[in-house]
């Protein structure tokens, strides 16, 4: 008797906290979609073949954004460049052969930190240190840099924890066959884990293609109708420029429909991205199974 | 006996942080021989056989007493490269763990690493390698496939044929069978009495009659003590030791 209401109450408390649980993932997932849907109709008027493909005019009140479209990929890659390396090096550094202890523990603590650090603190440091001191200037380098840096954590922490899924039997085996530690890491466990280090990567593209106040220092210029020549050029920015028209433009109100639509552009290229690194990692991962 | 020993222990300790997992093992291997390592679980057997190729160095925080003599060399002497000892000294495991690589890869991928280049060379080495371990007939067509598409006990074999592939002297294994079917069981058991006359083994077992149906010689280990070492047939018919007895006869363990 005792035994039967006990089950019933604890039946009763799975079927509400799985309610919750639905509850919240519906609210999240309707204010993902009302911010996408949002956007989508108030931009999607502005997206043409045109608005894709030419340079501002007007002082920016008509024509499209292409120079900020690769503005924005030139820095993107460029962090990615810059983050993916670095991160990659000290997750295995921190995993693989930093003997695990306060040392360790600092060192993560410390990256954690760096992940909660407003971004526009980031923009600040890139200018002190990437414009100013090693007058780099405002340019793709400094401004790669910047959002590299910004990025780091996430690619740290992601390509930790990739790498500690890897199973320790593969790292066994290697070694027990006589194969030395660094081939075992770079043979054995970095490949099984590159599907989950794309996950973070992944993350930092979105963040790095989206982040404004780490660039509008070190990077985004306010207009230039000509592309960048190279790493040492100012770029424009599809983050930057959003922030331009909306609160410095010649006419905020009339070229709402402009703003909207290169908000439109910059989800459509983050989720670009997105998808290509996740096609690429399920296909990694149905290659590498254990 | 000294004169074919290969590999031997000499008083050895070891230690998992401060707790003592070894006491005081002196043991001698003999070259070309089958030696079984048997006890209850925890009694020590698989910390001594990683002692033996140096994989308790991967543990933080270990420490070894004694002296453990390969050819006559302590293997735990500062200027001894534990990556040459190991691929001196093969390892199968528990459980079956091939690289979630092609079997063709899984052969080689080791003395790829070691320096051999030529595909020709490589390949026969696989198929060599394969053939010892008695799993080419059954893979000869597949070899590109992946090893993790193989069955339990064909993973094992494979991994036998990977530990071969780098021509160890000594092969250490860990309860090789204990996740397989009788049939992989049996078949391993049989393979194990083939390479005996190419390579030393020493096999850690649970199972008696695994232990008396493979080894020429026998230690039984009870919380990390080397109770009795000797014969095999002399361990199961005539044990000296009151322990041994008990453990063998199953009546704790
Ligand atoms: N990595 C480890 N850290 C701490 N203690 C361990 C570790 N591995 C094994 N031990 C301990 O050492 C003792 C012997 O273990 P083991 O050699 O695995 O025994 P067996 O193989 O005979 O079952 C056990 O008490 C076990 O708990
Ligand atoms: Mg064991």
């Amino acid at each position: 008797m005792m035994a039967q209401s006990t089950m019933r109450w604890r039946y009763l408390k799975q079927k509400i906290f799985f309610g919750v649980v639905r509850l919240s993932a519906l609210i999240i997932s309707l204010a993902l979609f009302g911010i996408l849907a949002y956007i989508f109709f108030h931009g999607f008027r502005a997206i043409t073949w045109d608005f894709l493909t030419l340079s501002p005019t007007d002082s920016m009140t008509a024509g499209g954004i292409m120079p900020a479209i690769v503005g924005t990929l030139y820095l993107t890659v460029g962090a990615i460049a810059v983050a993916l390396p670095l991160g990659i090096v000290s997750a295995i550094y921190l995993t693989e052969y930093a003997k695990q202890g306060r040392w360790v523990r600092i060192i993560r603590i410390g990256v954690n930190c760096l992940a909660g650090v407003p971004s526009v603190v980031f923009g600040l440091f890139g200018l002190g240190f990437f414009v100013v001191f090693l007058k780099f200037g405002s340019s793709i380098l400094a401004g790669s840099l910047t959002l590299g840096i910004l990025i780091l954590p996430t690619i740290i922490g992601a390509s930790e924890e990739a790498l500690k899924a890897v199973p320790q039997t593969f790292r066994e085996a290697s070694l027990a066959l006589g194969v030395s530690k660094w081939q075992t890491i770079s043979r054995i466990v970095l490949p099984s884990a590159l599907p989950g280090i794309l996950t973070g990567a992944i993350l930092g593209v979105g963040r790095a293609a989206g982040e404004t106040a780490p660039i509008m220092f070190t990077a985004a210029a306010f207009f230039t109708a000509a592309l960048p020549k190279s790493i040492f050029d100012e770029v424009m920015a599809l983050p930057y420029h959003i922030y331009v028209l909306a609160t410095a433009g010649t006419n905020i109100e009339m070229t709402r429909p402009l703003q909207y639509g290169t908000a439109l552009v910059l989800i459509a290229l983050v989720l670009g991205i997105d998808l290509i690194a996740i096609v690429i990692r399920s296909s990694m991962r149905r290659r590498k199974r254990w | 006996m000294e004169n074919n020993v290969i590999i031997k222990t000499r008083n050895v300790d070891f230690y998992y942080g401060s707790f003592r997992a070894l006491t005081d093992v002196t043991m001698d291997f003999e070259q070309n021989r089958v030696t079984a390592l048997i006890g209850p679980s925890g009694c020590g057997k698989s910390t001594l056989l990683r002692l033996l190729n140096r994989m308790n160095d991967l543990i933080d925080g270990t420490r070894v007493e004694g002296e453990i003599l390969f050819e006559g060399r302590n293997i735990y002497a500062p200027d001894v490269d534990p990556v040459e000892i190991r691929r001196r000294i093969g390892m199968v495991f528990q459980k079956p763990n091939p690289f979630p690589k092609s079997i063709f890869n899984n052969v080689t991928y080791a003395p790829k690493l070691s320096g051999i280049t030529n595909k020709a060379e490589l390949e026969t080495l696989a198929e060599q390698s394969l053939r010892q371990a008695v799993l080419w007939d059954e893979v000869k067509d597949i070899l590109s496939r992946s090893a993790m598409t193989l069955s339990g006990g064909q993973q094992q074999r494979l991994c036998i044929a990977r530990a071969l592939a780098m021509k160890p002297d000594i092969l250490l294994m860990d309860e090789p069978t204990s996740a397989l079917d009788p049939i992989s069981t049996a078949k391993i058991e049989e393979l194990i009495d083939e390479l005996k006359r190419l390579y030393t083994i020493i096999i850690v077992t649970h199972n008696m009659q695994q232990a008396a149906r493979v080894s020429e010689y026998t230690g039984f280990f009870y919380i990390g003590k080397l109770i009795e070492f000797n014969n095999t047939e002399k361990i199961f018919t005539n044990p000296a030791v009151k322990q041994t007895e008990d453990y063998i006869t199953g009546r704790f363990g």
